[in-house]
């Protein structure tokens, strides 16, 4: 019992010897990687710090002065009932974006796996909404749904559906659902060629003995391709969780986060409260909240991620 | 199998407190690089003529030649060359290297801002008027009182002058001025059965009976008005805040914009689209510049908008005539919301008197003509504006004439936070989500908080 106690306490002196040598054993690897670990320091320790550092100020735009005042901000922020309807709208925007992403992506994944004709031009062709830029596609959609010069409101018209054009990003109740969409049209490629790449791992020969088993292509996919992409489709819903969450360019190039306010997410209110209205403390307070939200999400997708007994 | 790939997944895995913390340090990142970006500004009324243009950058040092740094924004192909040849005439004249650069309007405030903070002000800088108490707050202008109440300074409008002015220091010269007019397309009220050349737009009431006709005898949307959540909104706005006789600050600065006389204009405006239908659809998705090009395109009976409105429609293929007159008066007058662009030299500038020399360089009274009309922007100089080429114009006498109802914003160091504040309040009107007086009643409160 005792010699086992002397192996599960070391002192101190020991683990530090330990990690002494470690280092110097190590030396040439530390070496190498020191430069990027000074730079990552630099670029990533510092923005953080900076950013905390700022939300414990009262800092507006036009003073070189800055006020110290606590944790004022994260109260006043917390006991404001437009936060709860920023993380609503923030989180029926993931929401909704990611699900629709995802279900988009599968489904064109299963198909351009298939043996259709002209596989490889749709590969090609649905890869082209994720490499335009975000503004310019935010631009088009803007005017697609422009209820003056749209090309939308000019086919329901024409169809008789409407009489005049509907405004869609100027509707309180669907302007969130107009940009949306566009964020769906461009972040599906990623999701689809992801998803392909899994696809495309998956043995024939399970598919195969399904088939001599009788097994249905709905069965096939349920048993066969959604266990097998388990992991690609959990990485992939996380990536493009964090993605969408942060994501400013669509929203913002559309919107602006109106009307009234109501297609605003966590990070577009963080550009109105600190660039737009000057108000740089409480713009970083925000933003140290959305990071927590992000960090949180992170750890409880990864645990049930890792519950079933996969790495990363 | 799965076992298999489960040991070769484990030499190869990544720790799971490594990935959390790389995804951890990647949020922040892309949420505090929301901190660092560029403004959005949605283009301002001094300057939303123009669009960005490139700056040609100069060759830096040489020798003992002093070098000046000159920023501008918005230059768009219509005034490059111009910038270009004065520039090199000035570097020519002065002995010095000029470095030129334009921003865009989209940048234009964060750029100021970054480089003031990071101690790389520029040397001069042409921006609009309204933002120069941030940048006094910062301690970051020359006041140039002293030039500006000389001969020198008695050259522009005393009005015009005065935008530049900020607690009793002048902190910049007036570069250019716009105001507004009321557009009417002649067509469409021919088409209507009004009289094109004697259209009775004096007062909201007629402006309001004239589109209630082209509603009911034409197809054509008969007045444009801006809801979109830009701070054009708001400008556009005003003018009926102000002709109701309500204000935005009183004499103390405070917030006074929930006024019995701010509700009924706020009321006035939104019932245009709820109540009279006689606005395009759905005002809440259109900015300033969606009603503005819906004009120009013939496709709209009337509209408040710049000088250049009517500059673009002579310049296109625009087959259509319209009308300018006087923006249409309320219970208590008439005004022309009057946007101001200034010139100013930064405090840490090492070159004052070359900027001075360029400031002095650039208001001869030929250069600032070609400037003004090349632009389309109203000169600030008296002896330009009173040249035949303004008074006579069909397209600018309105505007010349407009001078006299002009009415600035109020100067404000956190007027951007002001003015979204209120956009909000007008598309919660417009929206139908609240009634105008409980629409400014809530803008109030928050003003006054924001105000403490």
């Amino acid at each position: 019992m005792g010699t086992v106690e002397e192996y599960t306490e070391p002192s101190a002196d020991s683990r530090l010897e330990r990690s002494a040598n470690h280092v110097w054993q190590n030396r040439q690897a530390y070496l190498l990687i020191a430069p990027a670990a000074i730079f990552l320091l630099s670029v990533v320790g510092w923005p953080i710090f900076e950013t905390f550092r700022l939300s414990l100020y009262r800092s507006p735009a036009d003073s070189a002065l800055e006020t110290y005042v606590g944790f004022q901000h994260y109260v006043e922020i917390l006991n404001d009932d437009f936060f709860l309807q920023l993380l609503w709208q923030t989180g029926r925007w993931v929401v909704v974006g990611v699900a629709g992403k995802t279900l988009l992506g599968l489904l064109i994944a299963v198909h351009l796996k298939g043996d259709i004709r002209g596989r490889k031009f749709f590969r090609t062709a649905f890869l082209i909404p994720w490499g335009i830029p975000y503004a310019i596609s935010a631009v088009v959609f803007r005017w697609i749904e422009h209820p003056q010069y749209g090309y939308l409101n000019a086919i329901l018209i024409k169809l008789g559906v409407i009489d005049q054009g509907i405004g869609i990003l100027g509707n309180p109740e669907l302007a969130w659902l107009g940009v949306v969409v566009a964020d769906i049209w461009i972040g599906t490629p990623f999701m689809a060629i992801i998803f392909l790449a899994g696809l495309q791992s998956i043995p024939q020969e399970l598919y195969e003995a399904a088939a001599i088993d009788g097994a249905e292509k709905w069965h096939q996919f349920r048993y066969i391709t959604i266990p097998q992409l388990k992991s690609v489709i959990l990485i992939a819903t996380l990536l493009s969780t964090i993605w969408t969450f942060v994501s400013f360019d669509t929203i913002w190039t559309m919107t602006g986060g109106g009307p009234i306010n109501t297609s605003a997410t966590l990070v577009i209110w963080i550009y109105q409260v600190g660039l737009k209205n000057g108000n740089l403390g409480e713009g970083a307070a925000y933003s140290v909240i959305g990071f927590l939200f992000l960090l949180v999400f992170a750890v409880v997708y990864l645990r049930i991620y890792t519950r079933g007994g996969e790495k990363l | 199998m799965p076992n298999d790939q489960t040991d070769l997944s484990e030499e190869n895995s990544i720790d799971r407190r490594r990935m959390l913390e790389a995804i951890g340090a990647g949020g922040v990142i892309a949420i505090s690089g929301c901190l660092g970006g560029g403004d959005g500004g949605d283009g301002d009324d001094g300057g939303d003529g123009g669009d960005g243009g490139g700056g040609d950058g100069g060759d830096g040092g040489d020798g003992d030649q002093q070098t000046i740094q000159f920023l501008t924004m918005g230059v768009g192909d219509n005034i490059q060359e111009f910038f270009e040849e004065n520039n090199a005439k000035f570097e020519e004249e002065y002995d010095c290297n000029l470095e030129f650069t334009s921003v865009t309007w989209d940048n234009a405030q964060q750029t100021v801002n970054n480089r003031v903070d990071g101690g790389e002000a520029p040397d001069v800088a042409r921006w609009p008027a309204r933002w120069i108490p941030q940048l006094v707050g910062k301690e970051a202008l020359v006041p140039i009182t002293d030039m500006m109440e000389s001969d020198w300074g008695d050259r522009f409008y005393e009005g015009m002058a005065e935008g530049c002015m900020y607690q009793g220091e002048y902190y910049g010269a007036p570069w250019a001025a716009s105001n507004k007019c009321f557009y009417y397309n002649k067509d469409v009220f021919e088409a209507a059965g009004l009289d094109p050349e004697d259209p009775q737009l004096d007062t909201w009431d007629d402006m309001l009976s004239a589109a209630q006709t082209i509603k009911s005898e034409t197809d054509t949307p008969a007045l444009g008005l801006p809801g979109a959540d830009v701070i054009s909104t708001a400008s556009q706005y005003y003018h009926f805040h102000w002709s109701f006789g309500a204000d935005l600050i009183d004499d103390d600065a405070q917030p006074v914009v929930n006024s019995e006389e701010a509700a009924q204009a706020l009321g006035f405006y939104s019932d245009l689209h709820l109540e009279h239908g006689v606005t395009q659809s759905s005002p809440l998705s259109s900015d300033r510049q969606d009603i503005r090009q819906l004009f120009e395109s013939g496709s709209l009976g009337m509209v408040i908008a710049h000088v250049y409105a009517g500059l673009n429609i002579d310049n296109s293929d625009a087959d259509f005539d319209y009308g300018i007159v006087q923006v249409p008066k309320g219970p208590a007058g008439r005004f022309s919301l009057n946007t101001i662009d200034g010139v100013s030299i930064f405090a840490q500038t090492e070159v004052e008197d070359l900027a001075k020399d360029l400031l002095r360089f650039y208001f001869d009274e030929d250069r600032h003509f070609e400037y003004a009309s090349n632009k389309g922007f109203m000169p600030t100089m008296e002896a330009v504006g009173e040249r035949d080429y303004f008074q006579d114009s069909e397209n600018w006498a309105p505007f010349i004439e407009a001078g006299q109802y002009a009415r600035a914003r109020p100067k404000l160091s956190n007027f951007n936070q002001f003015n979204n504040r209120m956009v909000q309040a007008i598309q919660e009107a417009l929206g139908d989500q609240k009634s105008p007086q409980k629409a400014l009643d809530d803008a109030q409160a928050d003003l006054e908080e924001m105000m403490q």
